[in-house]
């Protein structure tokens, strides 16, 4: 296709003026992180203060919130993710009675925000004597992940070619060998872009840990910031140090996975 | 998505609804009356017990505190261990709820005098009534009855301020007017006769603050909950004090629409009018504020007795403090002030003794004199215990004034369980003049009396 | 597949079924009956039948909460979808080199922490924060403002933060959906003279109504799940110009003890989400469903 100068110029200048948008507001909170925290504090290496990442780490304790964190999102994403292939296959590549009903179900769910779940899920969880364990924290969040897993591979597991599953069910292969030896496999970008999202979403979650875990036994790191936020809100650059901890997780994660990530994104998002 | 979808999902929201299970509520059983059980003072002998507290004691001077008295506790008491979490106020406020009905609540809290929270608490039976141990440690006389009874509550949690002692603070506070020494000299105002003078002498004083390019007055009132501590002493000028208290208790028989409180509030918005407040302290943080007062931007800074240790760490010499000087020459101060949050032990804690134990160590007379070290007001002692110079001695000599010559008045936002976020937000429209003063005194007459009516 | 046993399907569905009945459809069920008593949260209850629902219309501030909940949606869906639009329509006629790098760039917004989010725009618009600062950089005193203290400006300042972490996610699923429409056709265009708006509105657009439907569904819950960002910005203030559904639903719940106030107010949330997802979802096929 060809194209003239000034459209090739101006298409540089959007890209350009989108991603200073996009990234401003980050090279902002980096720049406080590095900032002196006081006045009167010494001059720092090149002018910077990277011993605001070590203040905030022991003065805020990110490592234990981290700690949690990780442990929450591993629970959550693993759980989640096995169940979701599951029922996106019994969606995808079965039919039996009843199954468009439960599948809208799902479908509602993917709607539903947490708040809407959220407070009678305390009095029961903790009538059951659950919060303040990882359990109160992470099967909320299990749920919500299943109801946009079982959409999303149910899309992946019907766009799977017929032919292959026709094949091996000739050779007598199981159901349960064609989905784990064949399909699975095969699907890897579509269970890596849910694995992704999933994670994500459970690692950046806030109102879930905030109210199950009242004792602050299974508070993330999300929590923590928000509770550092109201101990050191006039360090500013404590503050930003410890935003940047408990966003770099996800970020380098994303950064890891994007090609894959977005290419799933893609292909996945409108299929239906 | 179709019609199916929503036809689907509504038959089974209905069904679920018909088929739903106990109503809420129901779930929770009473835990057990302490009327009839032993109590002990002897807590060396309990055996070996981690104690849970739970406190709001983040700031400086505060945090110090809190640190030495637990060590002071734990050398004398090696058998129990303190397990402290420290979270800021508003934290504090938000998980209290859920934790005090959990099945692991903390042993020790510091919960608000408030109906929203220690009314709350005693009407659902969740704190334990530490009336024994007052007796057994004599702690009626170690304070005072008019302290004591902002943490009383009548065993149904009705009536504030007669029945049962549910807590004990261990500072006083109170709300007055810092200022700095720098500023004043730079706008021409006598130190003196400003201190000594009366209410008219500080607006004046503001407008000379004003008209020396400073200033005025630094507020931070971003979250809401500032600006009443503004509002209380102004309203202490214009409003009874017996009316106040009822409206700040939520007891019946008192009514914010009065000519009085809409003078209060217009007098508020008359400040804002003139230009006597930082630049939009609406979007202002309340710590952003108090640090550049410290930082030397500003001539006043109307606040609570806590922020004294932060701003003298800040300002050293130059930073003074006074009650809110009165109408008439030598008459009575009235402002907002009570005691810090108290301690009160939870119904449910297998530890009572011990943790009523800690309570007492931690509002005992050398714990007086240790809060007095780290620049905090303690509640008791106050006038042997203030300091010879600085801020903290103008603030202690403010309390002592005012509690026994004058009237401490309770904090507005303890009268209903919504008044906190009803009267910040109302101040914050009064301040935005988005409202008038009489809206302003109808919202909160809205609030207060439906609370009294269904009391 | 065939000659499958019965209740196979069933059996691969049990875990799914079980997580998400349990712990999504039952609390909504059970938040439906919450909102027909009158409970402290505390105590005892009272059954109220609909009172909390009529209270969402009488209420003032409740009412205020949804007015902004949809002034918000203009921010998360509306404005993104617009600015997507015409970024992924121009990039998507010539082809430029880094666009793998901007999209990983524009995306990284979506995948930070609300909270984190939060804690750098409050001090973007600190009064001497950031934006006024650059402001008075530029000699534009007059636009500088203590932005989440204003009236007017509080309630845009928190939806810009949504636009800023929306517009990446939509101009992304946008490229994706443009991509995908045969070079043919635009080549055509241009052979028959259609200047680049009428090959947007001929081409383009039809060709993504899929991708608009998914972009608006996503954003729209976001912008009415939006508790962590007012939590942490504004606490629905000045006054109670910020309050969203989602922030007086946790207010009411845990703060003030008026639970079934609050259960009342999540289910109506919920019903609106679902029903403007049925209107998208209706208006992008463009059919009866």
């Amino acid at each position: 296709m060809i194209t003239s100068g000034t459209e090739r110029a101006l298409n540089y200048l959007i890209l350009i003026v989108f991603a200073a948008f996009a990234l401003a507001p980050i090279v902002t909170v980096l720049a406080a992180a590095l900032s002196p925290q006081s006045a009167a504090a010494a001059p720092g290496i090149l002018g910077l203060h990277p011993e605001n990442f070590v203040d905030a780490w022991t003065e805020g304790e990110f490592s234990r919130y981290l700690r949690t964190s990780l442990l929450v999102s591993v629970t959550v994403v693993s759980v989640a993710v096995v169940a979701s292939i599951l029922s996106g296959f019994a969606f995808g590549t079965m039919r039996f009675a009843g199954s468009r009903a439960l599948f809208y179900l799902f479908l509602l769910g993917i709607m539903v925000p947490t708040e809407a779940i959220v407070v009678p899920l305390f009095y029961d969880l903790r009538d059951l004597g659950l919060t303040n364990t990882l359990w109160a924290v992470a099967l909320p969040q299990i749920a919500q992940s299943i109801a946009f897993g079982t959409y999303w591979m149910r899309a992946y597991f019907r766009t799977s070619p017929p032919s292959l599953i026709e094949a091996a069910t000739l050779d007598g292969a199981s159901p349960r060998r064609v989905l784990w030896s064949i399909l699975v496999p095969i699907g890897r970008p579509a269970v890596m872009t849910l694995t992704v999202l999933a994670f994500m979403w459970t690692w950046n979650e806030f109102l879930i840990p905030l109210v199950m875990s009242p004792n602050g036994e299974f508070r993330t790191a999300p929590l923590a910031l928000a509770i550092f936020k109201g101990q050191h809100v006039q360090a500013t650059a404590l503050l930003a140090a410890a935003a940047v901890l408990v966003a770099l997780p996800v970020v380098i994660l994303y950064l890891f996975a994007q090609r894959s990530f977005i290419r799933g994104m893609l292909e996945g998002a409108v299929r239906e | 998505m179709n019609r199916n979808a929503l036809k689907i999902s509504t038959a089974v929201l209905a069904a679920g609804v018909l088929l739903a299970a106990c109503a809420p509520g129901s779930g929770s059983e009473d835990p057990p009356s302490s009327e009839d059980r032993e109590i002990s003072t002897d807590l060396a002998a309990l055996g070996d017990i981690t104690l849970t507290v739970w406190d709001q004691e983040t700031r400086g001077g505060q945090d110090e505190q809190m640190t030495q008295l637990n060590e002071a506790f734990m050398d004398a008491y090696p058998n129990i261990t303190i397990d402290r979490l420290s979270q800021s106020f508003d934290d504090l406020e938000t998980t209290l709820r859920g934790a005090l009905t959990g099945d692991d609540a903390p042993d020790v809290v510091q919960a608000n005098n408030s109906r929203g929270t220690m009314g709350a608490f005693v009407g659902a039976d969740l704190l334990l009534d530490l009336t024994p141990y007052a007796d057994a440690y004599g702690w009626t006389d170690r304070y005072s009855e008019s302290v004591l009874a902002a943490s009383t509550y009548s065993a149904d949690g009705v009536t504030f301020g007669e029945g049962n002692i549910y807590g004990l603070p261990q500072v006083g506070e109170i709300v007055g007017i810092f200022y700095s020494r720098a500023a004043l000299s730079a706008a021409g105002i006598d130190e003196a006769a400003l201190t000594g003078g009366t209410w008219a002498d500080f607006t004046a004083a503001l407008a000379s603050a004003q008209a020396a390019g400073q200033v005025p007055i630094q507020l931070g009132n971003l979250d809401g909950w500032p600006a009443v501590h503004v509002f209380g002493p102004i309203q202490g000028q214009h409003v009874p004090a017996d009316q106040i208290a009822a409206l700040g208790q939520g007891n019946a028989g008192a009514s914010w629409l009065t000519p009085e409180n809409e003078a209060a509030a217009a007098e508020l918005q008359g400040w804002v009018e003139s230009g006597y407040f930082n630049e939009g302290p609406n979007g202002t943080d309340y710590d952003a504020a108090w640090a550049s007062f410290g930082e030397g931007t500003g001539t006043f800074l109307i606040g609570g007795s806590w922020l004294a240790a932060d701003l003298e760490a800040a300002m050293g010499e130059d930073v003074g403090f006074m009650a809110p000087p009165p109408a008439e020459a030598g008459g009575q101060r009235a402002t907002t002030g009570a005691t810090g949050l108290p301690f009160a032990v939870t119904a449910q804690s297998p530890n009572a003794d011990a943790a009523a134990g800690y309570i007492d160590f931690i509002t005992s007379d050398d714990a007086m004199a240790v809060l007095a070290e780290t620049g905090n007001m303690p509640v008791n002692r106050t006038a042997e215990l203030a300091p010879e110079s600085g801020v903290n001695a103008d603030i202690f000599a403010a309390f002592g004034d005012v509690s026994e010559n004058g009237h401490l008045l309770p904090y507005l936002d303890w009268a209903t369980p919504t008044m906190g976020d009803t009267i910040g937000a109302a101040l914050q429209d009064l301040i935005a003049a988005q409202t008038d003063p009489a809206q302003f005194t109808q919202v909160l007459e809205d609030d207060y009396s439906a609370f009294v009516a269904e009391g | 597949m065939r000659h499958q046993r019965r209740y196979l399907p069933y059996l691969y569905l049990a875990p799914a079924l079980l997580l998400f009945g349990g712990f999504l459809i039952y609390p909504l069920i059970r938040s439906v009956q919450f909102s027909l008593f009158e409970w402290d949260g505390l105590g005892a209850s009272e059954f109220v039948g609909f009172d909390n629902y009529v209270e969402l219309f009488t209420d003032e501030v409740l009412r205020a909460a949804f007015g902004h909940a949809l002034v918000l949606i203009l921010f998360f869906s509306v404005l993104p979808l617009v600015l997507g639009l015409v970024v992924a329509a121009i990039l998507n006629r010539a082809q430029v080199r880094g666009l793998g790098l901007f999209r990983t760039v524009v995306f990284l917004p979506q995948v930070l922490a609300m909270v984190v989010v939060a804690v750098a725009w409050r001090q973007i618009y600190a009064p001497d924060g950031g934006l006024n600062t650059a402001l008075r950089a530029v000699g534009l005193d007059a636009l500088t403002r203590t932005w989440l203290g204003d009236y007017t400006w509080t309630l845009p300042a928190v939806g810009i933060v949504g636009t800023w972490v929306q517009t990446g996610l939509v101009t992304v699923l946008l490229l994706a959906g443009m991509g995908r429409v045969p070079r043919e056709l635009f080549e055509a265009a241009r052979l028959d003279g259609a200047g680049a708006i009428r090959e947007f509105f001929a081409i383009t657009l039809p060709s993504v109504r899929g991708e608009i439907a998914v972009a608006l569904t996503l954003t729209i819950v976001a912008a009415l799940k939006t508790f962590d960002l007012v939590y942490v910005t504004t606490g629905g203030g000045p006054g109670n110009s910020t309050t969203v559904p989602a922030y007086e639903v946790f207010q009411r719940a845990f703060r003030e003890g008026a639970v079934g106030s609050a259960a009342a107010i999540a289910v109506a949330l919920t019903a609106i989400i679902f029903v403007l997802n049925v209107i998208v979802n209706r208006i992008a096929e463009g059919r009866q469903g």
